[in-house]
C-alpha cells in the first residue's frame, strides 16, 4: 500500500512524467543486465550427424572462442578418422592393409588403441575391423548382401589381426582386404575432444552431444545435474519420444539401438548392429545404453552390450567396472528391461516395450 | 430513433473513421502496436450520450473501415470487429452497472478508456488464439507485452477523452457564442 | 497538464497501475513459466512443415498463400527475411529469439517452442 501511496505521489508530483516514462523504458529493456552463469548453445552439422554444445559460462565471449576450439577439434578429427575420405589417415591404414604399418597422428593411434582395448574385453563382440561385412550392407536402400558375400568377407572381420606399435603411433592390418572401421566408436571419442578443448578454455559445466553420445561436465546453470533423455527404441507417434531421462554430471551417456539405421525385409528388422561373428544384425538386444566417465567407452560398449544381449552384456558390464564405473540400461528384443543398480528405474514410462 | 440521434451518430462515426484512418497511415515501431484513437470516439459517446450511440459508432466504424481497406469479412475484420464489439461492451457494462452502484459514474474518462483497451486486446488475443494461432505460448508470450502497450495508449486516450469531454460540457461563454472566428 | 493528472479521479489512477504491474510482471512471469524454447517450428496452414533447432543456422523458403516466404535462423534468433504478402508485417517484426511471427496474408506461422517435437522440458540432450 506504501509502494503505491509512493507511486502516485510521484505520478502527481512535477517529475510525474519523467517517472511514467523512466517505467516504460524500464518495460521495453529485458532483463540483459543480471550478471552470473549464461548457458550458451551451438550446434552444427559434422561426422555425420549434429554436434551440438552447451557451455556454462560467464561471459559470451569466453563461451564463443571455446566452442568455437571443441569444433575444431572435433573437426580435425573426424578428417584423420572418415571412412569414407581417401586423404583421411584411416583410409591410408586400410589402403595399406597387408602391405604395409601407417604412422598415425596421436589422436587416431589413441582411438584406434580404445577401440581394440573394448573389443579385446568384449571378446570380439565389438569389433573395429567390422568394414569388410558392414560395407557389403545397404541400410539407406535396404537391400540384403547374398549370404555367399558375408561369409567370404567374415574371415577379414578379426580385431586380434590389427598391430599397432606404440612407439611410432604405427597401426598395421595384417590381412589384405581388411577395413577398419571406427564408426562405433568414434562420436564417443569426439565427445571426449571436444569436452577436452572446452575445458582447455576455463569452461567448467557444459554438455556436448556428438550424436546420440553425450558427455557431460560440471553442473547446469540452475546448479543441478545435467538431464539427458533417452529415446524411445519403439516410438508411438512423437518424433524423437523419451523413454526416460538421467541426471549426469562428469559422465557420458552413449545409446546403441535396433532403430537408428534399419529396413524391414520378410517381416525382419535388418538393422546396422552386426554381429562380428556372423556378420548379420544382432537380435538379442533393442536398445543398450551405457553411462561411464568417458564417451569413448561408452560409444564401444554400447555396441559391445548390444550384440552380446542382456545376460552376457551384464557380465561384461560387471567385470569392465572393475576397471572404472559403468552403468548400463538394457531393453531387450521383448521389451524387458535391465538396468544397473546406480540407474535402477530410469525408465519409467516406456511406451509399446 | 430520432433524427438528431442519427445525426450524431453520424458525426461521431466520422471522427472514429479519420481517426481509424489516420491511425492506419503513422508508422509504427513494432507492426502490432496500435494507439486505438478511435477508442476516444466510444469513450466520449459513453460519457456524453449512451451505450446505444457507443455501440452503434463502434461497429459503424469497424465496417466502413473494413470495407475502405477491401478486408471486410477477412480475418484482420473479425479481429478487428471483436476487439471493437467486445471493448465496446465491457467499458458500457462497468460504466453503467457502477453508477447504478454507486450512483455516479465510478471510473473517469481514463478509466473507461483502460479498460475498453483491455478488453479490446483481450478480445483479439482470444480471437487470434481460436482463429489463427492455436498456440497458447505464443498468446502468452505477446499477451504482456499488448497489455501493456495498451495500458500506456488507453491512458493517452483517455486523457485526450477526458479533455474532450470537459471541453463540450463546459459552458461556453458569451462571447465565444457570437462566433470565435472573428477574434482570430 | 499537471492539472490534467489531477483531475482524474483515483479510481482511474488505481487502475492504471494495476494494469501497468500487472503486465509488466505478467512479461516476466510469462518469460520464466515457458519452457526455454529450443525449436523453431513453422506452420503453413495450421499444420507444421519443419521442425529446425534454433542453435543451427541457416534459411529455409516454405509455399505460402502469397509466394515463397523465407525464414531465416541465426545466433539462435530467427526471422522472416522474405516474404510477399502486401503489409510484409512479418518481414518488419525482424529477429525474435522468443515468441511467435504470424504471417496471416500467407498462413504461415513461425513459433519458436519445445511442444511438438517431443523433447521434453528441461532436457540438455538426448540419446540414442
Amino acid at each position: 500500500m506504501n509502494r503505491l501511496d509512493e507511486i502516485q505521489r510521484a505520478f502527481q508530483s512535477r517529475g510525474g512524467t519523467s517517472f511514467l516514462l523512466g517505467l516504460l523504458l524500464l518495460a521495453v529493456i529485458p532483463s540483459c543486465g543480471d550478471s552470473g552463469r549464461h548457458t550458451y548453445q551451438k550446434s552444427r552439422a559434422m561426422m555425420d550427424t549434429f554436434v551440438t554444445m552447451t557451455v556454462i559460462s560467464e561471459s559470451r565471449q569466453q563461451s564463443e572462442t571455446a566452442i568455437q576450439a571443441a569444433f575444431n577439434s572435433i573437426e580435425e578429427f573426424g578428417c584423420l578418422i572418415n571412412f569414407f575420405s581417401a586423404t583421411s589417415e584411416l583410409s591410408q591404414i586400410n589402403k595399406n592393409a597387408g602391405v604395409r604399418e601407417v604412422r598415425v597422428s596421436p589422436a587416431a593411434f589413441d582411438l584406434i588403441e580404445k577401440a581394440l582395448y573394448v573389443a579385446d574385453k568384449s571378446a570380439g563382440a565389438f569389433d573395429p575391423t567390422i568394414g569388410p561385412v558392414m560395407r557389403l550392407w545397404d541400410f539407406h536402400n535396404g537391400v540384403r548382401p547374398p549370404d555367399a558375400d558375408i561369409k567370404k568377407n567374415l574371415p577379414l572381420v578379426n580385431y586380434r589381426d590389427v598391430v599397432i606399435n606404440k612407439k611410432n603411433s604405427g597401426v598395421f592390418l595384417r590381412k589384405k582386404g581388411m577395413l577398419l572401421d571406427l564408426g562405433g566408436i568414434a562420436k564417443g571419442y569426439a565427445a571426449d575432444l571436444a569436452v577436452g578443448a572446452l575445458k582447455q578454455h576455463g569452461i567448467t559445466a557444459g554438455i556436448v552431444a556428438v550424436g546420440g553420445d553425450v558427455r557431460t561436465f560440471g553442473l547446469r546453470a540452475d546448479g543441478t545435474a545435467w538431464n539427458v533423455g533417452i529415446k524411445n527404441p519403439r516410438q508411438t507417434g512423437a518424433k524423437d519420444e523419451i523413454m526416460g531421462t538421467i541426471r549426469l554430471t562428469d559422465k557420458a551417456i552413449s545409446t546403441s539401438g535396433d532403430y537408428e539405421r534399419y529396413f524391414i525385409s520378410d517381416g525382419r528388422r535388418f538393422h546396422h548392429i552386426l554381429d562380428p561373428q556372423t556378420g548379420y544384425p544382432s537380435d538379442r538386444a533393442r536398445s543398450v545404453s551405457i553411462i561411464a566417465r568417458d564417451g569413448v567407452f561408452t560409444d564401444g560398449f554400447d555396441t559391445a552390450v548390444f550384440v552380446l544381449g542382456p545376460r552376457r552384456g551384464l557380465d561384461l558390464i560387471k567385470e569392465i567396472n572393475r576397471d572404472f564405473e559403468v552403468d548400463a540400461i538394457i531393453i531387450d528384443v521383448n521389451g524387458v528391461i535391465y538396468e544397473t543398480d546406480r540407474v535402477k528405474e530410469t525408465i519409467k514410462d516406456a511406451k509399446n516395450l | 430513433m430520432l433524427l438528431q440521434d442519427k445525426y450524431r451518430i453520424a458525426v461521431l462515426s466520422a471522427y472514429a473513421l479519420v481517426l481509424h484512418g489516420f491511425e492506419a497511415v503513422l508508422p509504427m515501431p513494432v507492426p502490432w502496436l496500435k494507439l486505438g484513437l478511435a477508442n476516444i470516439i466510444t469513450v466520449v459517446a459513453l460519457f456524453l450520450f449512451d451505450f446505444r450511440t457507443a455501440f452503434t459508432v463502434t461497429l459503424i466504424r469497424v465496417i466502413l473501415s473494413s470495407m475502405f481497406t477491401g478486408t471486410f469479412l477477412g480475418p484482420s475484420f473479425v479481429l478487428s470487429l471483436g476487439g471493437g464489439a467486445g471493448s465496446t461492451l465491457a467499458a458500457g457494462f462497468f460504466h453503467y452497472s457502477l453508477i447504478s452502484i454507486s450512483g455516479r459514474p465510478f471510473f473517469g474518462a481514463v478509466g473507461l478508456s483502460l479498460i475498453s483497451s483491455f478488453f479490446h486486446n483481450v478480445c483479439q488475443l482470444t480471437l487470434a488464439y481460436f482463429i489463427f494461432i492455436q498456440r497458447i505460448e505464443a498468446i502468452l508470450i505477446i499477451s504482456p507485452f499488448v497489455l501493456l502497450v495498451g495500458t500506456a495508449t488507453g491512458l493517452i486516450n483517455g486523457i485526450i477523452a477526458d479533455i474532450l469531454i470537459r471541453n463540450v460540457r463546459a459552458p461556453l461563454p458569451e462571447s465565444d457564442l457570437a462566433g470565435s472566428g472573428n477574434k482570430l | 497538464m499537471l492539472r490534467i493528472f489531477r483531475a482524474v479521479p483515483l479510481a482511474d489512477k488505481v487502475l492504471f497501475f494495476f494494469m501497468l504491474t500487472a503486465s509488466l510482471s505478467g512479461i516476466f512471469v510469462v518469460r520464466e513459466a515457458l519452457p526455454q524454447a529450443a525449436d523453431v517450428i513453422v506452420e503453413v496452414d495450421g499444420r507444421p512443415v519443419r521442425t529446425a533447432p534454433l542453435s543451427v543456422d541457416g534459411t529455409m523458403a516454405f509455399n505460402g498463400d502469397c509466394g515463397e516466404i523465407q525464414v531465416e535462423i541465426k545466433n539462435s534468433r530467427v526471422r522472416v527475411s522474405e516474404a510477399h504478402c502486401p503489409n510484409k508485417l512479418c518481414v518488419q517484426q525482424g529477429w525474435v529469439s522468443r515468441g511467435v511471427i504470424v504471417c496471416l496474408p500467407n498462413n504461415v506461422v513461425v513459433f519458436i517452442g519445445g511442444r511438438g517435437t517431443g523433447t521434453k522440458k528441461g532436457l540438455d540432450a538426448v540419446t540414442g
